[in-house]
């Protein structure tokens, strides 16, 4: 079963490349196994399955050793539902559609393989596949300066891999206790002393280049405003969520103690992460690019869900990827929407696009939805992953979180900022010849708001996945200052009394 | 020497002119001893208008009044009088304009033949009915 | 008068709108002549015609019996006097009969007033859900008329007048007679009864407007069925015409109280309908107004509307027909009444245009703003035939005052709000 999540988009993606398939089948195919994974991730969700465990290359410690646990399983799932979004999203008459879907699906592997992965080189090996697809679809597929800006994200993205794979290398092969890259085996690893210390910054280099943070962000604009609508919304939606996700498991999870030393720094490089992607928003004058910069500061808050690393920061901070990544993707997607039919995505360019009779309605209706949700409104997925995150990091980190607090403000200002100009006042009739949405053009975007106001408002899409395993992630920290220790307690009733019990059963545990 | 209106009857040209002088009620104001100056517009001037604009201003006679004021200035001025002057005020109220240089013309009208010396006033003919504005 | 070429040429004028001058003095109008063009205003201009059918019934109501009812709920609700009144211009009985159609309420208004959109219910709730004429429309036009001055003609200053203030204390007592409460804050205030007297000389002024204008429309929509119109000059000739022929329609307001009619301006002050309405209703109406609100700032520090009323354009000839979210900005209302009334022709050519049904009332908008131009056009036509000269005069002379007229009209279009650009092409839609 779990093989088969990745053996299907792989051999899609060898069909694509090999075989001339006509017509709309590229299309269909690629819309089947998105869909096909999403359906697999759901049954799963209620039927654990154990892990596949198999020798690939003993030599180097490298084996197919797949398996899911709450933090993988809610990734993979995103994975799957923002692929079938992006195909969606996709215009029918791509341009070298073949090329396209086979690079999109093999994107979906390598994200699908570094999810399921549960040892370490197969995290970097799949970590390291889902470069050069994505550096293609931004070359191929992207705006005007597209050539640089898949450049600058290839070699950003080499740096990352490089530092990735010498952080893992080194984790396992320093480790006293023997060689291997089994999860399991890595996180009870013992390290000289010291060792543990420039493991951890290279992991963090490797991840902070991928999600990206503050000051490793060089590559995200350009490329997340060059990339076209498909890819933007895989890019923002789930490739950097990669970064997340190796924070998490690795720097949480396996580097526990180091982790928590520095955590003071590391939230405080996510509450700067998180201001400057909200202040950079507020001064763009291009709709993508300021979508770009709300992607980077909602990455802030969740480097500091991450730095608390308390249960309910945690839970917090698988929400806010899966609430994120959903609105990110569903923000480009509308961006993608508006440029497609009025030619620009300049904010100055555009005004009164809410006009019921020649404007675009709809598509304006879903994008206030949107940007609503990305500044955190109740009733919305966002509000509920900020709410559970700022929960979580304030009894360990009260001033970040207050930094944080002002960002999540701020992210206000530019989305109304965004939609007064963009959306209300006056629509120029000399311009105003867009052709009205078809409901095919709208369903990637109507898909996506519905998920997102149906997270807000039935919180267990974001959090029943995972309480179990980030609960477990928590405990394995060191233990914290015991103010925070004494109101642990009362957080887990302030879960229990806002979020209802999760119905999902108890997911497999990799901790022995 | 006649009045204004025994000069217009004999002339001929002004029967449209004195039937609406007559259903204006200014027919007793124009024998009055005044003295007037009246710029006289000649039939072809009334038959000039689009139809039905003569007819709708003798249904009524305060507004066919008003319009027929304004070719009557208080006071018999002759053409080198008039020419004095830019503009004039007429009995109406509204003023004449009235062109210095050759050739003679009031308003939008050009007076046909000037200085019809009557009993009590002067008279001008013009080919055009004047309408305030 | 027909579209001539004059024998005596003056040399190319050059004003910026040199190409609608000289079709004007060809005896054109400012709308180009092509068949889309005709086909286009005469539709609306029947859609316009059946709510004006109603709109001057009303008005005429209101100034005559609703008068000054401190609480008028139903002043929307005209009498079946009224809606039977004889229009002038119309019926078998008519003594200057502009339209061969009947003098009575148009056949297709009763039927929306008694059906709407919702379907057959009491009157009484049609009108609470808003499915209605928009009178509202009517009383935002008086409200123009009546607020702006210095349009020309007498009207404004005998309202000032101790005469019509002697008329109106008469009718003001007349009415409230036996009501000492009312009696009382005339006493305490005898300036507010007398404004809203005026008030109701404009309602009566505009119905009386109207009253002549809805039998031409009709009239030119039944002679362009029979293909009696060559292009868009003899359309405007028409109006000329008319124009013309009902100048000199007194304007009067009389007023109904109980088995009394109070003539509060009579018609033997001499008012016509050319200088004291149709004059002045352009100039407010089709070119001054007022900014809707919500459209403008009306904060003076922030400069958006001007301080000169001259200044002011915001009347249909300037319109953005794009008010965002705007319900009850006057010209919206007019635009949905205009909806209920399109003939067929004129739904079939939107349908196939632009965004089709969902714009409608954007397409209709755009329509009624170049009809209203062919209306201004005709206005100015016959003000130059009033005024000044033949198109044909063989002077140079005169032939140099008729330019400097159109010029100085066309002078007006020369702000950037001015829509006198974009109806040139057929793409403004």
């Amino acid at each position: 079963m779990l093989l088969t999540l990745l053996l299907l988009p792989l051999a899609a993606v060898l069909l694509l490349c090999l075989a001339p398939l006509p017509g709309p089948w590229p299309r269909r195919l690629a819309v089947f196994i998105p869909a096909v994974q999403l359906l697999q991730v759901l049954w799963l969700a209620g039927h654990p399955v154990p892990e596949l465990r198999r020798a690939w290359l003993p030599q180097l410690g490298l084996e197919l050793h797949l398996g899911l646990d709450g933090l993988s399983l809610p990734l993979a799932g995103l994975t799957a539902l923002l692929t079938l979004m992006a195909v969606f999203a996709t215009p029918i008459a791509q341009p070298r559609r073949r090329l396209f879907y086979a690079m999109v699906l093999a994107t979906n592997v390598g994200l699908v393989g570094a999810f399921l992965a549960c040892n370490g080189l197969l995290f970097v090996l799949a970590y390291e596949i889902t470069l050069i697809p994505t550096t293609l679809l931004v070359a191929v597929w992207g705006g005007e300066r597209r050539a640089t800006a898949a450049i600058r994200y290839l070699m950003y993205g080499a740096v990352s891999g490089v530092a990735l794979l010498a952080g893992v290398l080194a984790l396992a092969l320093l480790n006293t206790n023997g060689f291997s890259f089994a999860y399991a085996d890595l996180a009870q690893a013992v390290l000289p002393p010291g060792a543990n210390r420039w493991i951890l910054g290279l992991l963090l280099l490797a991840f902070g280049l991928k999600m990206p943070i503050f000051p490793l962000h060089g590559w995200q604009p350009l490329t997340y405003s060059q990339a076209s609508t498909p890819v933007a919304m895989q890019l923002a939606g789930v490739v950097s969520k990669l970064g997340a996700y190796g924070l998490l498991r690795f720097g949480v999870g396996m580097l526990g103690d180091t982790w928590a030393a520095w955590s003071p720094a590391i939230a405080v490089v996510g509450t700067a992460s998180a201001l400057y992607g909200a202040l950079n928003a507020i001064a763009q004058t291009d709709m993508r690019r300021l979508v770009a910069f709300s992607a980077l500061g909602h990455m802030g808050l969740l480097v500091l869900a991450m730095a608390a690393a308390t249960p309910l920061s945690l839970q917090g901070a698988v929400a806010q990827i899966l609430a994120q990544g959903m609105i990110v993707a569903l923000l480009f997607c509308l961006v993608g929407k508006i440029e497609a039919k009025t030619g620009t995505t300049e904010i100055a360019a555009l005004s009164g696009l809410m006009n019921p009779g020649r404007g675009l309605p709809f598509t304006l209706g879903l994008f206030l939805l949107a940007l609503m949700a990305a500044a955190g409104v109740p009733g919305q997925a966002g509000f509920l992953a900020e709410m559970v995150v700022f929960q979580g990091s304030w009894p360990v980190f009260p001033l970040p979180t207050l930094g944080c607090l002002l960002a999540s403000g701020l992210t206000a200002v530019y989305a109304v900022r965004l939609f007064n100009r963009v959306g209300f006042g006056r629509l120029d009739n000399k311009t105003a010849d867009y052709v009205s949405t078809t409901w095919v053009e709208r369903l990637p975007a109507l898909a996506l708001s519905f998920l997102v106001i149906l997270a807000g408002l039935w919180p267990q899409i974001l959090l029943g996945w995972s309480e179990d395993t980030t609960s477990a992630l928590a405990l394995s920290r060191p233990p914290i200052s015991a103010m925070a220790m004494a109101s642990l307690p009362a957080q887990s009733q302030l879960i229990a009394t806002l979020l209802p019990k999760p119905s999902l059963p108890a997911l497999l545990d990799l901790r022995p | 020497m006649a009045n204004i209106i025994e000069t217009a009857k004999g002339a001929g040209l002004f029967s449209t002119l004195l039937t609406a002088v007559e259903v204006a009620g200014l027919t007793g104001a124009l024998e009055s001893p005044g003295p007037f100056t009246v710029f006289a517009p000649v039939d072809d001037a009334f038959a000039a208008l689009p139809p039905g604009t003569v007819q709708t201003l003798v249904d009524n006679p305060p507004q066919l009044a008003r319009i027929l004021k304004f070719h009557v200035l208080s006071g018999a001025y002759s053409r080198s009088d008039l020419v004095d002057q830019p503009s004039w005020d007429s009995l109406e109220g509204a003023p004449i304009p009235i062109r210095c240089a050759e050739p003679f013309e009031v308003k939008n009208a050009s007076v046909v033949a000037a200085d019809i010396v009557c009993d009590n006033g002067i008279v001008h003919v013009i080919n055009r009915v004047m309408l305030p504005g | 008068m027909t579209v001539t070429t004059p024998t005596t040429v003056l040399p190319p004028s050059t004003h910026p709108f040199a190409e609608v001058v000289e079709r004007l003095e060809a005896g054109g109008s400012m709308l180009p002549d092509t068949p889309e063009n005709l086909m286009q205003i005469i539709g609306i201009y029947k859609a316009y015609a059946v709510p004006m059918d109603f709109y001057w019934r009303d008005l005429l109501y209101i100034a005559e019996r609703v008068f000054l009812d401190p609480l008028p709920a139903f002043k929307y609700f005209p009498s079946q006097e009224y809606l039977d009144l004889p229009n002038s211009y119309a019926g078998d009985d008519s003594k200057l009969r502009i339209w061969r159609g009947p003098a009575t309420a148009h056949p297709e208004l009763l039927e929306f007033m008694a059906k709407g959109e919702t379907g057959k219910l009491p009157k009484l709730l049609h009108h609470l859900w808003h499915d209605r004429i928009n009178m509202e429309f009517a009383e935002a036009c008086m409200d123009a008329m009546f607020w702006h001055q210095g349009m020309g003609g007498r009207f404004y200053d005998y309202l000032e007048s101790d005469v019509y203030k002697a008329n109106a204390e008469r009718a003001i007592l007349a009415y409230f007679k036996g009501n000492p409460l009312m009696l009382g804050l005339h006493k305490l205030f005898p300036e507010m009864f007398l404004e809203q007297v005026r008030k109701m000389s404009y309602y009566a002024n505009l119905g009386l407007f109207w009253e002549v204008m809805a039998p031409v429309f009709f009239e030119m929509s039944d002679i362009y069925d029979e293909g009696g119109f060559s292009g868009v000059p003899a359309a405007m000739d028409f109006l000329v015409n008319g124009i013309f022929a009902v100048a000199g329609r007194p304007i009067y307001h009389h007023v109904y109280i109980g088995e009394e009619c109070i003539e509060i301006i009579p018609k033997s002050e001499g008012f016509t309908w050319l200088y004291e309405a149709a004059l002045p209703y352009v100039e407010a109406v089709f070119y001054r107004t007022a900014p809707f609100r919500g459209t403008k700032s009306y904060n003076a520090q922030a400069g958006q509307v001007p301080s000169e009323q001259a200044e002011f354009h915001y009347g249909i000839l300037y319109a953005d027909v794009f008010p965002v979210g705007s319900a009850g900005i006057p010209p919206t209302l007019l635009m949905q009444d205009m909806l209920h009334f399109l003939p067929q022709y004129l739904v079939d050519l939107y349908r196939s245009h632009k965004r089709g049904e969902d714009d409608i009332l954007v397409q209709l908008g755009i329509t009624f703003q170049r009809s209203m131009y062919n209306v201004t056009s005709a206005v100015i036509q016959a003000l130059r035939c009033a005024l000044l000269f033949p198109l044909d005069d063989p002077d140079p002379e005169h032939l140099k005052a008729n330019r400097a007229f159109f010029e100085a009209q066309m002078d007006r279009f020369l702000r950037p709000e001015a829509r006198l650009r974009d109806v040139q092409t057929q793409d403004y839609r």
